[in-house]
């Protein structure tokens, strides 16, 4: 296997640990050394992405000597969102109130960075394990829990002891997961394990709630870095098509349906739902499940669709959360109240923001969601013309209750009793402008975009190819 | 490229360029006074009108029936591209031009109509993005373009309605036109990629995609699902009148002019398509014909300017759908212009309504006669008294839509978030365990600081 120039991945991993662990300072401080420590990782990565991109999208091995270097590969489907995870982690330390930076909240978040980039750059079940344990342990035993609310933590919980299970399972026949390819390895216990390790951590119906739940009770940005990950819809795509190709291809249609129906299934339930945290938490739920029906379509539209909207979501909800938990710390319980709030007399442009974000988050013309919606729609209706039909219906749903909530929030008239209200301040006009920036010019020049994660959905492909060969030769 | 593509391109995207360049400046803190407003947007569509009468004048010079521009493609996956392309015709053309003039003219009316309102520079950026959309959707050379350009028109629509936000009214009125535009809008993206499936491509450069009977039904159908929601068409008319909510210089041009049109554009594009089924031309007539009967009914006992004029234009736009359906393009074209221009001017001058009433009034010697009152009259009493309770109900439309789709809706909603919370404590959200790691809450209602 080809390597990559310097251990890059290693670096890139390391840099947000050592930070979380050694920097001392108060909670401003280190928040702007973690800043820091996201901001190198990003750096490291797009370097690592370049190398990718020269090598035409083929797997590249991290040089270290011994095992540690062989466990680490990059391609066009990781390099990608690994770049963009850091961003978002990024965006997510500096969006955050001032409330909510304390020291060990700055260091969390950092090691929960760290933990997801060690499970998307894992050529090695038990680093993928490893990552994929160490991103939920925060949120299990650390300080992100919702101790009121058990089942984020059982659902966390029961993922990775099924992930667990699987790699178990897969173990007699290897770790790398390059090598693994093809391989069935572990039969069909091994890939029910995996399977439901994805539904439980993406949450698909009919293992959903947990995500409202956490939304509701746990620290909000956290959690938000936590959906964004996708590590469901990730373990899919690297390891689920790849090794298991022949189960996969009897699996992927009722997998399909069961992703579209979470997607309609949480766009119906936010119609009547009227707390701001569990309201954006479902929109999430309903467009992120897009991915994986998206990822399950095995057209290359869809694939590619999937990965497109991947960066959408993560994105925009990011802008959305960060917005949402803005407003929480200006106005308080008045914010959960009924009725319109008429905030963007004092906020203008974190409306804007606000109504930009969601508007991508739903496929508006001039965003880069416009560009994954019209791929997914053709990908999905191609797979799967009936059931396919549930994805622009969701769609369409979670637009209008996303200008619901806009509209509750932003409109109508300011509550009496609420003064001395700012605006974005700069620090988070920045951060807010540059995720709108990149909706908008990404939507307006997509090529870019969707030429990288085409090449994404090819490494997907790859494993689908095998699939496809099989149904063509009747197996 | 050549010169005349060129221009097109430019006036296509002028006012996309100043809605882009104007809300930067915002977003980084400059606004623009009302003066450099108005002065701009005069600029841009003076000069986008002139641009639209030298295509003109260079296709009639030319003897050309069509110009395209191909930019190659959005982008492309495998066998699947997005095209971009632009392209003027005999049938574009005439709405390029209409929305260039009518947009212009707006933007000057409402330099004095919208002084010193607080949303003045809001209203002039919905506009420009409202008149690019309109732009895109009239010049688009392929069906997947024309979704662009139709979502925009949609939402900049919507965003007007609830331009007084601080009344819950326009604020719940914008919420319900969305609905019905978003619901309607799924008709145009399954059609489009029926399209693909079936023809392998959705340009309309040299016209629609051929496809066979059973093709051209499914499609046209789904065309004229989408064409209803934007023209208010039976039996989603309801939005309309609620759509009056917004200032008058956008009820104007969304509503008198452009924006309902659209879906009768959309329809003369596929006329190809609804020729090759009769099912789909059947509907269209039977569609058009209600919603004709259905305007000229409700809107005789409207008692406020700017929704009477709303059915005074629905019952157009039926007999339009009707033209179309019977294949009359170039009278259904005429009419469309004709009903443009006259319905913005009437709405322009509905605030100014009562004055010129009283004007007539005086200068009648107080003798005017009365109107309204000729075909209804024929009619038996008991009759009469139906229509007229059918009427003030706006046909049940809302109604019956509420019925079939919304509460049953909201009731599966509330079903599914009980069955979500069972075997759960439904508790308040518990922001105090959030805060336990960090700083003391301080709320902006106490004490007026902001903690960010």
């Amino acid at each position: 296997m080809p390597e990559l120039a310097f251990p890059l991945l290693t670096a890139a991993i390391a840099a947000p640990l050592g930070v979380s662990w050694f920097a001392r300072g108060n909670s401003r401080d280190l928040r702007l050394i973690g800043s820091g420590g996201c901001a190198a990782a990003a750096l490291l990565l797009l370097e690592v992405l370049r190398e990718v991109s020269v090598a035409s999208g083929a797997r590249l091995a991290e040089p270290l000597p011994g095992p540690a270097g062989a466990w680490l590969a990059a391609d066009s489907l990781n390099s990608v969102v690994m770049v963009l995870y850091c961003l978002i982690a990024l965006a997510t330390l500096l969006l955050a109130p001032r409330r909510d930076t304390s020291a060990l909240t700055v260091r969390w978040t950092l090691w929960v960075l760290s933990a997801t980039l060690l499970a998307y750059a894992a050529d090695h079940t038990v680093l993928l394990m490893a990552g994929w344990l160490a991103s939920a342990i925060p949120f299990l035993i650390g300080p992100f829990t919702a101790p009121e609310n058990w089942r984020p933590r059982v659902a966390l919980l029961s993922s990775t002891l099924a992930l667990l299970m699987g790699c178990l399972l897969m173990a007699d026949t290897g770790f790398g997961i390059a090598a693994l390819a093809g391989q069935g390895a572990g039969g069909t216990a091994a890939f029910a394990c995996l399977i439901l390790a994805v539904i439980l951590r993406k949450g698909i119906f009919p293992a959903h709630a947990w995500v409202t739940d956490a939304a509701e009770g746990g620290p909000l940005l956290p959690m938000a870095l936590l959906f964004n990950g996708h590590l469901g819809a990730f373990l899919l795509a690297r390891v689920v098509v790849p090794v298991f190709p022949e189960l996969a291809q009897g699996t992927f249609p009722l997998l399909s349906d069961l992703a579209l129906f979470t997607a309609i299934y949480a766009a119906v339930r936010a119609v009547a739902e009227k707390r701001p945290r569990s309201l954006l938490a479902l929109l999430a739920l309903s467009q992120s499940a897009i991915i994986l029906a998206g990822l399950e379509s095995a057209s290359a539209e869809g694939v590619t669709g999937a990965l497109v909207h991947w960066l959408v979501v993560a994105s925009a909800t990011t802008g959305l959360f960060g917005i949402l938990r803005l407003l929480e710390v200006r106005f308080g319980s008045e914010l959960t109240k009924e009725g319109h709030l008429g905030l963007a007399q004092h906020t203008p442009r974190l409306a804007v923001f606000f109504a930009v974000c969601g508007l991508a988050l739903v496929g508006l013309p001039g965003t880069l969601g416009f560009c994954s919606e019209d791929l997914l729609i053709h990908g999905t209706l191609e797979s799967h013309p009936q059931l396919g039909l549930l994805l622009p219906l969701s769609t369409a749903i979670n637009a209008v209750t996303l200008l619901r909530l806009f509209n509750r929030l932003f409109l109508g008239r300011l509550r009496t009793g609420i003064t001395g209200i700012a605006d974005a301040v700069p620090r988070e006009r920045w951060v807010l402008a540059a995720i709108v920036l990149f909706v908008v010019v990404g939507g307006v020049l997509p090529k870019a975009v969707v030429t990288a994660q085409a090449h994404a959905a090819h490494v997907v492909a790859q494993g689908m190819e095998r699939l496809e060969a099989m149904a063509g030769s009747g197996e | 490229m050549s010169v005349w593509q060129a221009l097109l391109l430019a006036v296509v995207i002028a006012p996309g360029v100043v809605f882009g360049a104007l809300s930067l400046l915002w977003l980084l803190g400059w606004t623009a006074s009302e003066r450099v407003l108005t002065r701009i947007t005069a600029a841009t569509y003076t000069l986008a009108a002139t641009g639209v009468a030298a295509l003109l004048w260079h296709l009639a010079a030319t003897n050309s029936f069509a110009m395209s521009l191909r930019m190659g493609d959005w982008f492309v996956v495998h066998g699947y591209e997005f095209p971009l392309v632009l392209q003027v015709d005999r049938l574009s053309l005439p709405f390029l031009a209409l929305t260039v003039v009518l947009v212009g003219l707006i933007g000057q009316f409402s330099a004095t109509y919208l002084h010193r309102d607080h949303g003045f520079l809001r209203f002039y950026l919905l506009l420009h993005l409202f008149a690019f959309g309109s732009l895109l959707l009239f010049s688009a050379g392929s069906f997947d373009l024309l979704v662009g350009g139709w979502e925009l028109v949609g939402i900049t629509s919507v965003l007007l309605i609830a331009f007084f936000q601080y009344r819950s009214e326009p604020v719940d009125s914008a919420l319900r036109v969305f609905g019905v535009y978003r619901a309607c809008d799924i008709g145009l993206l399954v059609a489009v990629f029926a399209m693909h499936h079936f023809a392998g491509t959705a340009s309309m450069v040299g016209g629609p995609p051929v496809l066979t009977g059973g093709q051209a039904t499914v499609v046209g159908l789904l065309l004229l699902l989408a064409a209803s929601g934007k023209s208010a068409q039976v039996p989603f008319s309801g939005w309309l009148p609620r759509a009056m909510e917004g200032p008058t210089p956008s009820s104007a041009i969304f509503y008198g002019a452009i924006s309902v049109h659209a879906g009768s554009y959309l329809l003369l594009r596929a006329q190809p398509i609804l020729a090759e089924s009769g099912w789909a031309t059947a509907a269209v007539i039977t569609i058009g014909a209600l919603t004709a009967l259905h305007g000229t009914i409700v809107g005789r006992a409207c008692s406020d300017a700017k929704t009477s004029l709303a059915y005074a234009s629905l019952a157009q736009l039926g007999v339009i759908y009707v033209e179309i359906g019977l294949g009359w393009t170039w009278l259904a074209v005429a009419h469309i212009l004709g009903h443009a221009v006259s319905r913005t001017l009437q709405f322009l001058r509905a605030p100014s309504m009562l004055h010129d009433y009283h004007q007539m009034h005086a200068a009648a010697g107080g003798h005017l006669a009365q109107t309204g009152q000729h075909y209804e009259s024929a009619l038996p009493s008991r009759v009469q008294l139906w229509l007229y309770r059918h009427a003030m109900d706006r046909g049940h439309l809302d109604t019956i839509l509420d019925r079939l789709v919304v509460f049953p809706l909201h009731s599966l909603s509330a079903v599914l978030g009980r069955v979500d919370q069972w075997g759960v404590q439904r508790q308040e959200p518990r922001r105090r365990q959030i805060n336990r790691l960090t700083l003391p809450v301080r709320t902006a209602g106490q004490d007026g600081v902001i903690d960010a």
